[in-house]
């Protein structure tokens, strides 16, 4: 069991991911917390610095623009992973794949049939009134009727120690390059806490994506002749590290707008041997700036006349235009009935309590309850305009109110989640930090889900903030494999069958004061 | 198929490596030379300035210079952030440059750049004493680079570009090398040939590399036409123009051997016939025509071959599908 390090652990109001309620350490956690135990103070600083040497030698850094000196920062790795047993990943996992088909199937929908609007499972209001609804898109069917081929669900455990859905990315979620990357330097520096049957390795998912690509080509072409590019927005991105890591990993094109050109409602590439086809385009620019014909003309990272191209089936673009109707967090409260809706099914992963203020009974229930929730703006990200009931002033929240009656399509409002915490090391001690985690799902001919995750954790202390853009770090997150004797314990709403020694947390009681005003602004 | 812009980024990429690596050798050994040689004259010879011109940056060290008396040419040369081609200047392009070619170089290449650059933008100063060590580092640092992306980066079109900028900037280093002679301190009718003179041709042989070569193709005593003969010359010497500008061309043909004639005859036609004047031509004609000159020559045509490169193959548009 873990010694020292772990005697002053205190725990917040959430559940903890590493201990429960009594302090005994959960399942999931037991094979690593006795390979952990000879750590000291020393050992934790030397690993911590082995990991952060390796990753700026890598080059997995963002530059911090404000520094004329140009120093390059590495996003925060925290040492102890997050654990997932098999048992409670299965159901995670069969969550997220039913989540991904119902969304898929409901974009189908709205571009063509619109069954769901006129069986009023979501409000013609709601859909036609987004910005994210592309007129571009209507009366097309991408290949294998998929368009969001690459999706980043974010969850959090919730007070009830059950995973629940806070939001989906479904236009270019990233992260996934340090999903790969911190288990590259958790397996270089602690390859001793390892657990001796493993854990799922991820290093499949590069193979994965390529070959979900190269599924949904146009119909007319060859797996052989091919080409799969990535376009980015180029090297001052934030996520330029991430399409470059993608595209060397698949050993596919990186690209930019200027390297594309169309010609007769086909993308060409200009090479050295002259202009070289593309099928399909693995796209991290959004949709406003792809196509400077169709959507805004002074987007200088696009391809001028590439939506042609892709209606005309030439070509193929994933995420397809249009898919951000179906993460529009509106459109995110009926996702429960989406899924009832076109599976006929119950939905296994529960959202996040939500109102949205277009329903009319609903908007009356935000306002008269409004000191208790966490009112947001739907299309905005970052955390901008949010508002936090419990911590607000009279004169906030009448402002809001108001700005609510005049467009109830643009808010909705959810209770504050006390999301669980993992054990983080910083200050010479571990302290609890609260973490989310956000899986990565590719759709092409079937649903696949990357047995791990990106974790992101909240490096202040009591923040429910975990954007890496805010000051949060990421740990590793580990899938186990071969845990079947741990299974009778293993969901953490089961009780717990050992207890522990002498170093059993105590638990905190003091409620954490800095309630962060972005809790969910995790894209 | 290669995109054209990868091409151009990897072909500067090799320039950029290569002319780092130079610069570091040239600091290496020149430095020290002038020190110990300042014995021989009485006075310490203004080794610095021939560098500083040697890297294209005279014009602004003066002016760097006028605004700051007391700046240090060593710091000038090796870390200054306003000079474009101070050592640090040049590696954090080539790993601007590497960062953009992440799907076409390894890991290790890739590792390897940048942790040069970010040692070196660690650094706040170079002392004098400490200088040695620096430039020493920085020269294994990137045949380091060399080695690893011969040995883990595929023999691709990539490749043949890398090369071919690599091979263009050795060219051009090498006669910047042998042109310094010409910026130092010009020796008087008697110095020719005396223990200065002799000191100065070995320092520039062991900037280029050669001294070991020099010694072995048993060149007999050290005097600048045999230095510079091998330095220009030579057809088995790596680091000679002659031998860099035939491994350009090999790589060339190598490189655009899907590109369509239009683009490629131009470059193809600049370099050929610079490969041709090299093996035709012998130091006692270029010493007539004026060892500078003639050096001068050299480096505008070859920047006649880059202009061609980057105008018919790197942006060109193709007219048609």
């Amino acid at each position: 069991m873990p010694g020292g390090m772990f005697e002053r652990y205190e725990q917040l109001a959430g559940p903890d991911e590493m201990f429960d309620r009594d302090g005994s350490i959960r399942p999931a956690y037991r094979a690593f917390a006795e390979r952990l135990a000879h750590w000291d103070v020393a050992e934790y600083h030397l690993r911590q610095s082995r990991a952060d040497l390796a990753l700026l030698n890598a080059g997995i850094t963002f530059t911090v623009y404000s520094d004329e000196q140009g120093t390059e920062r590495i996003f925060p790795f925290s040492l102890i992973p997050r654990i997932i047993g098999s048992r409670e990943w299965a159901h995670v996992e069969a969550g997220l794949i039913q989540r991904v088909r119902a969304l898929n199937l409901f974009l189908l929908d709205v571009y063509n049939a619109q069954r769901s609007i006129r069986d009023h499972v979501v409000p013609a209001e709601v859909v036609f009134g987004a910005p994210e609804y592309s007129l571009r898109m209507v009366g097309f069917e991408p290949p294998l009727g998929v368009y969001a081929h690459i999706a980043g669900v974010d969850l959090v455990r919730d007070q009830n120690e059950r995973f629940v859905v806070l939001e989906d990315n479904l236009r270019t979620p990233s992260g996934v390059s340090y999903v790969l990357e911190n288990r590259t330097v958790m397996v270089r520096v602690a390859p001793d806490v390892f657990p001796p049957h493993g854990v799922a390795p991820v290093n499949d998912y590069p193979s994965r994506l390529l070959a979900m690509l190269l599924e949904v080509r146009p119909p007319h072409v060859t797996e052989a002749d091919c080409r799969v590019v990535i376009l980015t927005p180029g090297i001052y991105n934030s996520a330029y590290f991430e399409h470059s890591f993608l595209a060397q990993q698949m050993g596919v094109p990186l690209v930019e707008g200027v390297d594309l050109v169309t010609h007769n409602e086909r993308v060409y590439l200009r090479s050295t041997s002259g202009l070289e086809p593309v099928h399909v385009i693995y796209r991290r620019v959004d949709d406003a700036f792809l196509d400077p014909l169709a959507f805004r003309a002074d987007s200088m990272l696009g391809v001028t006349g590439l939506m042609s191209a892709y209606r005309a089936g030439n070509v193929t673009v994933t995420n397809a235009v249009g898919t951000g109707i179906a993460d529009d967090k509106v459109v995110y409260r009926f996702v429960p009935d989406i899924i009832r809706y076109f599976l006929n099914e119950e939905p296994l992963l529960p959202n996040v309590e939500t109102f949205a203020a277009t329903v009319p009974e609903e908007r009356e229930f935000i306002r008269r309850h409004a000191r208790e929730l966490v009112i947001k703006p739907a299309n905005a990200s970052g955390g901008y305009g949010v508002l936090i009931g419990p911590q607000a002033s009279d004169d906030r929240i009448a402002e809001t109110l108001a700005a609510m009656d005049a467009e109830p399509r643009q808010w909705i409002a959810q209770p504050l989640q006390e999301f669980s915490t993992i054990p983080t090391f910083q200050d010479d001690g571990l302290h609890a930090r609260r973490a989310d985690l956000r899986p990565y799902i590719l759709t092409g001919a079937s649903t696949w889900v990357l047995p791990s995750a990106l974790t992101r954790v909240a490096l202040r202390a009591g923040s429910y903030v975990v954007n890496s853009s805010q000051g949060g770090g990421s740990k590793d997150t580990w899938v186990l494999t071969d845990d079947d004797e741990l299974d009778e314990a293993d969901t953490p709403s089961s009780t717990a069958t050992t207890g522990t020694d002498a170093a059993s947390p105590s638990r905190s009681s003091s409620q954490s004061s800095s309630q962060s005003s972005s809790q969910s602004a995790t894209g | 198929m290669m995109l054209s812009r990868i091409a151009e980024s990897l072909y500067w990429l090799g320039r950029q490596l290569e002319r780092a690596e130079n610069v570091a050798r040239m600091v290496h050994v020149d430095y020290h030379a002038s020190i110990e040689s300042g014995a021989l004259v009485g006075h310490v010879p203004r080794t610095w300035d021939a560098l500083i011109a040697a890297t294209g940056a005279g014009d602004s060290f003066v002016k760097a210079q006028a605004e700051d008396p007391g700046r240090s040419p060593a710091d000038f040369l090796v870390l200054a952030r306003d000079n474009p081609n101070s050592i640090r200047s040049i590696v954090g392009r080539a790993r601007e440059l590497a960062r953009t070619l992440r799907p076409h170089i390894s890991r290790e290449v890739w590792e390897e750049i940048n942790t040069l650059h970010l040692s070196l933008n660690r650094r706040t100063s170079v002392s004098e004493y400490e200088l040695y060590d620096l430039c020493g580092s920085i020269k294994r640092s990137i045949e380091t680079v060399f080695g690893l992306y011969d040995n883990t980066v595929l023999f691709d079109e990539g490749r043949e570009w890398f090369r071919c900028g690599l091979f263009i900037e050795r060219t051009d280093m090498t006669s910047r090398i042998l042109d310094t002679k010409y910026h130092l301190l010009l020796p008087t009718a008697l110095e020719v040939g005396g223990p200065l003179d002799r000191y100065q041709w070995g320092a520039i042989l062991r900037s280029a590399s050669a001294w070991e070569a020099f010694r072995k193709g048993g060149r007999g005593e050290i005097s600048g036409t045999r230095v510079a003969s091998m330095l220009l010359f030579s057809s088995d010497f790596p680091r000679s123009a002659r031998f860099c500008v035939r491994a350009l061309l090999r790589h060339f043909g190598n490189a655009t051997e899907l590109t369509p004639p239009p683009q490629r005859v131009g470059p193809q036609r600049l370099i050929t016939i610079l490969d041709l004047d090299l093996a035709a031509m012998d130091i006692r004609r270029a010493m007539a025509i004026g060892l500078h000159e003639y050096l001068d020559t050299l480096q505008s045509r070859l920047i006649e071959i880059d202009r061609a490169l980057a105008n018919d193959i790197f942006r060109a548009l193709p007219e048609s599908v």
